[in-house]
């Protein structure tokens, strides 16, 4: 009997395949290939002796694209064919019918072996970068050092999920009201989130982090805002008619493929942020892309869109502490969207320019919420090497830049971690499972307190005095990587502290110290100390970490998780983006696991009529208006300015046809219109104050060149009536003849400057005349008079 | 291996399935009107309307797909998933209690099959394990099913096998029963135990759950736990439900099986001792009496087992506008026993007296109840209550209307032509189905918004 490893395995790792995801056969020669990494393309060889075990690959969840029987494994390479054939590859297996069919039923009868090819997703595709190549000796640069080609050589990629939330009257599935924000607190509700099986009946690994942390969860509850369906007493009224609405049509601006009808899911939350533990979620389209032009990122491409759902909004989180985190429940169940872009974002500055894209595209419709916590984006990132890390709750777009910089760099800094540790031939340390507790099970784990009770360290003797359980954990192979830096101020050793402070919940700081800081902490005598007695060789690191001991003993085998996560490189994990570009560790990644039908909810016939409605009443898209800008005489860069301005309504109400007042106008509205907002004055005038000025300037009464000046005159004396602001800059019938004196007044003053050189003169003499004259006359023509009057003042001086 | 392939479709979605030669589980590119769309086909609610197909997306995602946006369905792959709940082996030890589990039909532990939504129960003791390990802390259990009936389809009939398995789990040297059973008419199925298993022994705990198992906010682990304490270890060998207190995550009360009742649809704390307080608390294995007067567990082996039912027995819930005919038809089609749910104190219009009588002439045990819940039934104080005794009704103190019933199924069961032995048996408080008393704090339902009652509840968990 052939064996599989006899099969083309050039170029690929051979691995037994994981119990959760392969096929177990009765010769247990079942393989899985894998390229360096999972990746959507590859296909998995497994080598099954009977039919009944293809039945069983099916029904894991393989797909079965070839299939061949023969003599010698090693001929069956490229068995059958293919694809056209699955349908009846597959009915076969599951029909169990003899594989005659495709070859000799002798050849079957004996220990023959039928080999399908299978393809496999154990996890969905796109968690890994698409380049496997980290570029591990490029160097840590600044935001500001970067540029373009040095982004493509990170092979950085980025992603948005943008939520918003949407203007409606009442809640997605109760009708308490939505928007109000509330501090008022009647009453509370303690609850605990337990993990649920997953689908393979196992707990999934995000669940169970949560589960590890043994909150108490508290909701605060203010009775005009919440009612029982929030803090999950009573089941969901039906979905709210004007969200799905206004959902749709935000869906119909991205261009997506609509669903005929919503379903509505639960997706599964165990941080407690939501009462269920789970967020009522439905899709409404996917599939769509919208054009993406930011001339001054040299952009001019389409955006993809993934996918666009309606949920509900979860609670506001109070504090923290410990075992104990506290919610507000007034934001729970507003109707919220949510746009997740496909990973094709290649630059910090593409992201934030896409999620502000996003934002306007939504605002089109005006039936959204503004202000703040209305519109919030998660974002995520990989390098080459990596995978996607989801960055959360990014408030505003100017945040994302900075904060997806130093997040690529995080990582490019634990492959380089990762590297070290390969290059000094380390293997992953052995996560004890044993009870009770992780240093009675481990000998990479010891209870430390009598090694370190004569520490003169404060906060570990002030620990001790407390009771508190002190616990060394050997890292095997880290020794000088802890103190390595991964963010800006921040080194590797937070990787760990974190993960130590999220799920043990140790709240005191400092509950931790390790071996690679010298100048505070422990004394030398103590680490030698402690090395002896975990036997540790001049290689390794330790980690100190007290605690309570239920907390400590988390929190130690919470360590030796994150240092065999260091092994693979870059864990999957949502974390928490902070107001300095960094971010921290929130909680791992959910698996794909977590999303399930809410039995609830009957599912909703999305309405042609509705559509029709919509399209019917559809609002200027972005893009289009840059383009009736563009038509209008604007550039293009102007053009994109204008249509994202918060004037830009402003300037559509003044209806301008003439193509050189378009572009003064827009102009002096960029120059003007944010310097009066920083001086504390309204941010836009009144139309009807700026429309007599347009149509002057449209006209020719007003020259264009007073229009910034006009323009501050209406935001400055905002009590004087326009007419009376606009007379000074109209010309009259006067204007010429006042020009003439101010140019005879001008020349005979010159007399005392005419040793200055010629262009100061008339620069001079330009600051004399215009400022009473300005929209009134045109300065090239005064320029070109006072030049002639002063030539023909000085030559008659001279004479 | 038969198999449904168009589970839950019908025309016209069938015959668009059947022309692009697929079925439920084909992975499959729809182009549509409305664009393409690639995912798993899934089976059809029977009760969805026929007009969509449902795919499951790669995301995870369900969406509905209108079968006359359907240009055309391509298959390219088939994933079919089965589920089990992971069966892991109850570990025993001779040193802990033995308890005996029988279901119902209500599922206490359950996962979910995450692409249908569907429910599987977890029963065996290695699923429970499997979903409840602390379980296998308190007790070595053994689990038996009953029956696979929802809450409402539990009957007369159940009570009766049931009330004789419990006996039986008594008799065979177990420690404690508990009995998984839908929420909706656990406090029937409580009151029957009562009244038809006598003098227990050991504790008999009905538990269920108002948030099912599969979601993580379920009140189904905590209550199977505590239900585990109360009848392992717990001293009160009574029938007791025990269900949680507060809404919040905190302790569950053991109610007296005859004196509690559902007193809401949803809510997590919706079971409720009424006219009297709970007999105790359960809280992280702690057990609390709360009451000091209870049936306290024996070494025995004595119950005292008495399956009966007649099921010609009803409630009538009086109205002002009732008119008599209501009861004339309930005596023409037979039945025996009539439980009143009368107003205030005991009362019913005069005019439907005549009918009262012609039922009583007739042989149908006549009781009347209160549908006020809490207080007395008193017929003296006002000249139509005694009218009404006049005409054979009969009184029951504090019996709930619905324990009334049970009570009076029971009892016309066991003595089935003795209206006289049924009247001593009705009139007879068993398992503190009547009480000589109401303390001032058996009837207890805070008004919301008066300020002294929104400062109580910054003190408490709700
Ligand atoms: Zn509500």
């Amino acid at each position: 009997m052939g064996t599989p490893s006899s099969l083309d395995t050039s170029g690929h790792e051979l691995r037994p395949l994981p119990p959760a995801h392969g096929v177990t056969t009765s010769s247990s020669t079942l393989v899985w290939l894998r390229a360096r990494e999972w990746s959507a393309s590859v296909w998995v060889w497994a080598v099954i002796a009977a039919p009944s075990e293809a039945v069983e690959a099916v029904v894991r969840g393989c797909v079965v694209v070839g299939v061949g029987v023969s003599q010698d494994i090693a001929d069956t390479r490229e068995p059958f064919q293919p694809r056209q054939s699955l349908p009846s590859i597959v009915s076969i297996v599951q029909r169990q019918q003899p594989l005659g069919l495709w070859y000799a039923r002798d050849v079957l009868a004996s220990e023959h072996l039928l080999c399908f090819r299978l393809s496999m997703s154990p996890r969905p595709p796109g968690d890994l970068n698409p380049r496997r190549d980290p570029a591990l000796d490029f160097p840590d640069k600044d935001l500001s050092e970067m540029s373009f080609e040095d982004y493509e050589r990170l092979g950085f990629l980025g992603g948005l999920e943008v939520h918003q939330q949407l203007s409606t009257e009442g809640k997605l599935f109760c009708r308490c009201p939505a928007g109000r924000r509330v501090t008022n607190v009647d009453a509370e509700v303690l609850r605990h989130m337990r993990p649920t099986l997953s689908e393979l009946g196992e707990y999934d690994q995000c669940a169970l982090m949560e589960f590890k942390t043994r909150k108490e969860i508290v909701y605060l509850l203010d009775r005009k805002t919440v009612c029982t369906y929030e803090i999950d007493d009573t089941p969901p009224f039906p979905v709210d008619l004007a969200a799905v609405k206004i959902g749709l049509q935000i869906g119909r601006l991205f261009g997506l493929n609509l669903a005929s009808e919503l379903h509505v899911m639960r997706k599964q939350y165990l941080d407690g942020s939501i009462p269920t533990g789970f967020q009522r979620t439905g899709m409404l389209g996917l599939t769509g892309e919208i054009p993406f032009r930011v001339p001054e990122l040299g952009i001019d491409r389409k955006l993809r869109i993934r996918q666009f759902s309606l949920e509900e909004d979860s609670c506001r989180e109070v504090s923290d502490v410990g075992h104990r985190i506290t919610f507000r429940t007034d934001r729970l169940g507003t109707p919220l969207t949510e746009v997740v872009t496909e990973p094709d974002l290649k630059t910090p500055w593409e992201i934030q320019a896409a999620g502000r894209l996003i934002a306007r595209v939504a605002r089109t419709t005006k039936k959204v919420c503004r202000g703040p916590g209305a519109a919030r984006q998660d974002v995520n990132v990989s390098v080459a090497g990596s995978r996607r890390i989801e960055l959360k709750g990014v408030g505003h777009h100017r945040r994302l830049p900075q904060l997806t910089h130093i997040e690529a760099f995080r990582q490019l800094n634990l492959l380089r971690v990762r590297e070290e540790l390969r290059k000094r031939g380390i293997d992953a340390p052995p996560v004890p499972e044993g009870r009770p507790f992780a240093w009675t099970s481990s000998p990479l784990v010891i209870e430390a307190g009598a090694l370190v009770k004569r520490s003169d360290y404060a906060p570990l003797k002030d620990a001790l005095d407390r009771g508190d359980t002190v616990v060394a954990v050997r890292l095997p192979g880290f020794a000088g990587l802890l103190g390595r830096r991964t963010q800006p101020g921040i080194t590797f050793a937070r990787e760990f502290s974190e993960r130590v402070r999220v799920i043990a919940c140790l709240t005191d700081r400092p509950f931790f110290i390790h071996s690679d800081v010298r100048d505070y902490g422990l004394g030398p005598a103590e680490w030698r100390a402690l090395h002896s007695a975990l036997e540790a060789e001049e290689e390794d690191a330790i980690i100190v970490v007290w605690g309570p001991s239920g907390d400590a003993d988390t929190a130690s085998r919470e360590i030796l998780i994150r240092a065999q996560e260091a092994h693979e490189g870059v864990p999957s994990e949502t974390r928490q983006a902070y107001l300095d570009g960094t971010s921290g560790f929130e909680r791992m990644l959910p698996g794909p696991d977590r999303m399930y039908p809410d039995t609830d909810t009957p599912p909703l016939p999305i309405r042609d009529e509705w559509l029709a409605e919509i399209e019917a009443s559809l609002p200027e898209l972005p893009w289009d208006r840059e383009d009736r800008y563009v038509k209008l005489g604007l550039s293009l860069l102007e053009a994109s300015e204008l249509a994202a301005a918060p004037w830009a309504d402003l300037f559509d109400e003044m209806e301008v046809a003439d193509k050189r007042v378009a572009r003064r106008l827009a102009h002096a509205f960029r120059k003007r219109l944010p310097h009066h907002a920083r001086q504390g004055r309204m941010a836009l005038p009144y139309p009807d104050r700026v429309k007599p000025l347009v149509r002057d300037l449209e006209s020719g009464t007003i020259r264009l060149e007073a229009c910034d000046v006009v323009l501050d005159e209406i935001m400055e004396r905002t009590s004087v009536p326009g007419s009376e602001l606009l007379a000074p800059f109209r010309r009259t019938t006067q204007s010429s003849k006042t020009l003439d004196a101010l140019i005879d007044e001008t020349v005979k003053a010159a007399a005392a400057l005419s040793n200055r050189p010629k262009d100061v003169l008339i620069r001079w003499a330009m600051g004399k005349v215009m400022p009473s004259l300005l929209g009134q006359v045109d300065p090239s023509e005064v320029a070109k008079k006072l030049e002639t009057a002063l030539a023909s003042f000085f030559k008659k001086g001279a004479a | 291996m038969s198999k449904d392939f168009y589970k839950g479709y019908r025309e016209p979605c069938l015959s668009l399935m059947k022309k692009n030669e697929v079925t439920v589980w084909c992975e499959l590119i729809a182009k549509t009107t409305r664009g393409d769309f690639h995912g798993l086909l899934l089976p059809r609610s029977e009760t969805a309307d026929p007009e969509h197909l449902v795919l499951k997306l790669d995301s995870g995602y369900n969406i509905g797909i209108r079968h006359d946006t359907v240009l055309s369905l391509e298959k390219v792959g088939y994933r079919e998933a089965n589920y089990k709940i992971p069966e892991k082996e109850f570990p025993v030890d001779p040193e802990k209690p033995r308890v005996r589990l029988f279901g119902t039909g209500g599922t206490i532990a359950s996962r979910l099959d995450y692409r249908t939504g569907a429910v599987i129960p977890a029963f065996s003791p290695g699923e429970l394990y499997g979903s409840v390990p602390e379980l296998a802390d308190i007790c070595n259990l053994d689990t038996e099913k009953l029956f696979g009936v929802f809450s409402e389809n539990m009957g007369p009939e159940q009570y009766l096998i049931l009330a004789d398995r419990v006996g039986e789990a008594i008799r065979d040297g177990y420690d404690g029963v508990i009995i998984g059973h839908g929420t909706d008419t656990m406090h029937h199925t409580s009151a029957a135990l009562s009244f038809m298993v006598q003098n227990p022994p050991v504790p008999i705990v009905m538990v269920g759950s108002q948030r099912s198992s599969d979601r993580p906010s379920s009140d189904a682990a905590q209550n199977l736990i505590n239900a585990c304490h109360a009848a392992a270890h717990g001293e009160i060998a009574e029938v007791m439900v025990c269900m949680f207190g507060p809404t919040s995550d905190r302790y569950n009360l053991l109610h007296r099986g005859t004196r509690v009742r559902k007193m809401h649809s949803s809510y997590r704390s919706t079971f409720r001792t009424l006219g009297d307080i709970p007999l105790a608390m359960v809280e992280n294995g702690v057990i609390t009496p709360i009451d000091d007067k209870y049936a306290t567990r024996r070494l025995d082996r004595e119950v005292d087992v008495q399956p009966a039912f007649e099921e010609k027995v009803t409630i009538v819930y009086y109205y002002p506008g009732m008119l008599p005919d209501v009861i004339d038809a309930l005596v023409d089609k037979g039945y025996k026993g009539i439980v009143i749910a009368g107003t205030g104190l005991g009362h019913v219009n005069r005019k439907i007296y005549p009918a009262l009588e012609r039922a009583s002439a007739a042989g149908v045990a006549l009781y009347m109840t209160l549908q006020t819940m809490w207080g007395f039934v008193q017929m003296y104080v006002y000249e139509t209550g005694r009218e009404i005794l006049e005409l054979g009704v009969i009184p029951l103190a504090n019996m709930i209307p619905d324990v009334a019933y049970v009570k009076l199924g029971w009892s016309l069961g066991v003595h089935p032509n003795d209206l006289e032995a049924v009247r001593k048996l009705m009139t007879t408080p068993i398992s503190g189905d009547m009480t000589d008393r109401e303390p001032h704090d058996g009837y207890l339902v805070l008004q919301g918004g008066i300020p002294e009652v929104q400062d109580f509840f910054t003190g408490v968990w709700k």
